[in-house]
């Protein structure tokens, strides 16, 4: 009787210590992964990916880096109503929330940043702040142009967004 | 005439009798011998200059020798006095060497500097206010004295062009080259004068016909205009507002008609149909007009635009149909060229093009109710299509006045101030980047200013009917839009605010963006260059145009063959119609009829 106590015992234990792993391993939970990584800034987002291959193919869901773009823009509110699915549409055609984010929020975002006077403070309420005036309509519109630039499949590159000062681009 | 046998100072006029005596006795001689030699300084001045002369001697051969030639004024030498004091406060700036009181300047084109800096001085901050590296306090005063000269040559020059003296003329614009090649031509007002110069020497000796193309380049306009576009906001600010106070008046309106009196490469078109397709309630059915030169080269620019612009719009889901017109002149264009069908909401898009289509001011006060001008008609017409916006950006700036000098001296200002937005921009944006960055956006600011060059010379060298640069400021437009039957739209807070953060996007500290009545003008430190503002139809003062339209549908629909070119005949053989892009599917963009 012992022994198969005793074993029960040991069973119960290697059970209770793999589920309490099991419990804390992020990357059994995708979208909690996902959830979590659409509340990052930009950059941190970027280096985030960088952290293995499943976290790479998460960060770059469309929908985390919508999320993120919305955050860090105003006019995003509406993101949850009816009009946040052609909004969704429209910026897949036009190259998607990641691309949205590389070429437009993010350049926008970092040159606010740097006018604001550079200071040192956390960038994510400076950023936060600044964005409010950084409307989801204007990044979009400037968006579009730079699609339409790259349309025409011109030999020179499209500089129309060029001012953003985007220094590489990989594409 | 050192006599060093006489004492401590040998220039000492009163130790010596015998020195005095001679000298007294041939002073009326040594003025004559002096004159007979070249030189202009007469005898009292001659102790001042012998001094001058010694220490420039020991400046030259001094360890003290600065090689700063290049910025200096130097008087003509047989002006002894002048000359020896130039020479001295250039290499060897001494606080205390004394400045000669009178300066002779009698036959001297070269005017008194110290009278002139005043007037000029709040011209001279104006230009240069950028930071100068730490030179010494003299070269600055002569860079300033420079540039100060050399606006006043040019504006000398520019008077005696108007009188008709061309020989003056001519021989003030040589002074002017030489006066340049002592300002830095790399920024500011040397930059601009420059172009100025040029400008002036083409109006004075016009080159061979052929040679004459409106600016002589024979770069591609669009693609000027796409550098420029690129190069500072004006343009980008223009569009962006323009689209606002359009999308605002198409609130409600399933069909939308929209005619663009300058296509170029169709910049302002992606924005405005993302815009729509994001509109609550849906996008409605967009059709463009573009209106634009034809091109040289046997391609269809038009329609390759209309090809992009459908794309995009097919990829978000915006019922689209082109339409191009293309025209050499604006005045050429007839309002059934655009088929605007009953029941759409028009709205018409002129961005630095109205100004165009008018003509000479026949008085200086400005009574413009003379001849009919191109530009009646065409509002004329404008209004008749009852739009519910007409967009209407202008520069900001009065180069129509009837005096060539009055034209002359403004276009100077204003693309002076011009310059240094593009090179402030430049400047604020390069800080960021890498260098090959900064390369590129040198290179954009090279080519923006060729076209800005274009414009410059088109305003001093042409007139009459080549002479198409006729901007006038925004309170004349008011009054003229007004007459015609337009009524102002204030541009809402809204395209305010858009303004702003564009503004702040784009990097250059000195653009500021102010309201006035409604219209949004951007500027650069202060003074406002592009002005963009939105107008309605009144609705008793639209003609009844719907017929001619309905008519003219009725004829088009006979002629119409599949896809082919209708060539308009009669006056307007200028003129060539397209029927282009047709997007039918609101869905799936697999079926697309291309005409």
């Amino acid at each position: 009787m012992l022994t198969r106590e005793e074993g029960e015992e040991e069973q119960e234990e290697e059970e209770e210590a793999k589920g309490r792993r099991r419990a804390f391993s992020i990357n059994d939970n995708v979208d909690l992964l996902a959830e979590i990584l659409g509340r990052l800034d930009g950059r941190s987002l970027a280096v985030a990916g960088c952290v293995c291959r499943l976290w790479s193919a998460v960060g770059r869901r469309d929908s985390v880096w919508e999320a993120v773009c919305h955050r860090h823009v105003a006019g995003g509110g509406s993101s949850a109503a009816g009009g946040g699915c052609s909004t969704r549409s429209v910026v897949a055609a036009l190259g998607g929330y990641r691309r949205l984010y590389r070429l437009c929020i993010g350049p926008a975002l970092d040159r606010l940043a740097g006018s604001a006077g550079g200071r040192g403070s956390t960038t994510t309420t400076a950023a936060a702040a600044a964005a409010h005036h950084l409307s989801l309509s204007l990044s979009l519109s400037l968006f579009s142009i730079d699609c339409y630039e790259r349309l025409g499949g011109r030999q020179q590159r499209p500089a129309s967004l060029l001012f953003l000062c985007k220094p590489v681009d990989v594409s | 005439m050192s006599r060093s046998d006489l004492g401590t100072d040998p220039y000492d006029s009163v130790e010596d009798d015998r020195w005095i005596a001679s000298a007294s006795a041939s002073r009326g001689e040594i003025d004559s011998l002096l004159q007979g030699a070249g030189y202009r300084v007469c005898s009292t001045d001659l102790r001042h200059v012998a001094i001058g002369l010694e220490q420039l001697e020991s400046a030259m051969v001094g360890d003290q020798c600065v090689a700063s030639s290049a910025e200096a004024i130097h008087y003509n030498p047989s002006d002894l006095t002048a000359w020896v004091d130039s020479m001295l406060s250039e290499l060897a700036p001494d606080p205390h060497l004394p400045r000669h009181p009178h300066i002779t300047a009698t036959a001297n084109t070269w005017a008194d500097p110290t009278q002139q800096r005043p007037s000029l001085h709040g011209l001279e901050n104006h230009h240069q206010h950028r930071s100068v590296p730490a030179v010494s306090l003299q070269s600055m005063d002569e860079e300033e004295d420079a540039a100060i000269r050399l606006v006043h040559l040019l504006v000398s020059c520019a008077d005696y062009v108007q009188r008709g003296d061309s020989e003056m003329a001519g021989s003030l614009l040589g002074q002017t080259r030489l006066a340049l090649a002592r300002v830095n031509t790399g920024f500011g007002i040397g930059k601009v004068a420059g172009y100025f110069v040029d400008a002036l020497c083409r109006r004075l000796y016009p080159p061979p016909l052929s040679a004459a193309g409106g600016g002589g380049s024979a770069a591609n306009p669009e693609i000027l205009h796409h550098h420029f576009y690129e190069a500072c906001p004006y343009v980008k600010f223009a569009h962006f507002t323009a689209n606002q106070a359009i999308l605002e008046a198409f609130q409600g309106h399933d069909r939308v008609h929209v005619v663009d009196f300058n296509l170029m490469h169709g910049l302002q078109w992606p924005a405005l149909i993302q815009a729509l397709a994001l509109r609550p309630g849906g996008p409605p059915l967009l059709r463009l007009t573009g209106v634009g030169p034809p091109s040289p080269d046997g391609r269809d620019a038009l329609r390759e635009v209309g090809l992009r612009l459908a794309e995009l719009a097919r990829s978000v889901q915006v019922r689209f149909a082109f339409r191009g017109v293309a025209a050499t002149r604006l005045e050429h264009v007839r309002p059934w060229m655009f088929q605007v069908a009953p029941g759409e909401a028009v709205a018409v898009n002129t961005v630095l093009q109205l100004h165009r289509l008018l003509g000479d001011r026949a008085s200086p006060e400005g009574g413009d109710a003379a001849a009919a001008e191109p530009i009646d008609t065409v509002l004329a017409w404008i209004v008749g299509l009852k739009p519910k916006i007409v967009t209407v950006v202008e520069q900001e700036a009065d180069h129509n006045k009837p005096s060539f000098l009055d034209r002359f001296t403004e276009a100077l200002f204003y693309y002076s101030t011009m310059f240094d937005s593009l090179e402030g921009g430049r400047a604020g944006g390069s800080h960021r980047g890498g260098h090959h960055h900064h390369h590129h956006q040198q290179q954009q600011q090279t080519v923006a200013e060729a076209y800005l060059q274009r414009e410059m010379c088109n305003i001093v060298c042409c007139e009459g009917a080549a002479r198409v640069e006729r901007h006038e400021p925004l309170a004349r437009w008011r009054d003229r839009l007004g007459r015609a039957g337009l009524r102002a739209v204030h541009l809402g807070s809204n395209a305010f605010k858009q303004a702003s953060m564009l503004l702040t996007l784009f990097s250059g500290e000195g653009y500021c963006v102010e309201e006035a009545d409604g219209c949004l003008t951007l500027g650069w430190h202060g003074r406002p260059l592009i002005s963009a503002s939105a107008w309605r139809a009144d609705d008793d003062a639209a003609l009844p145009c719907d017929h001619q339209t309905l008519l003219v549908l009725q004829d088009h629909s006979s002629s119409v063959t599949s896809g082919s070119n209708n060539v308009v005949d009669g006056d307007d053989h200028h003129l060539r119609q397209h029927s282009v892009v047709r997007n039918n599917d609101t869905g799936s963009g697999s079926s697309c009829s291309r005409v």
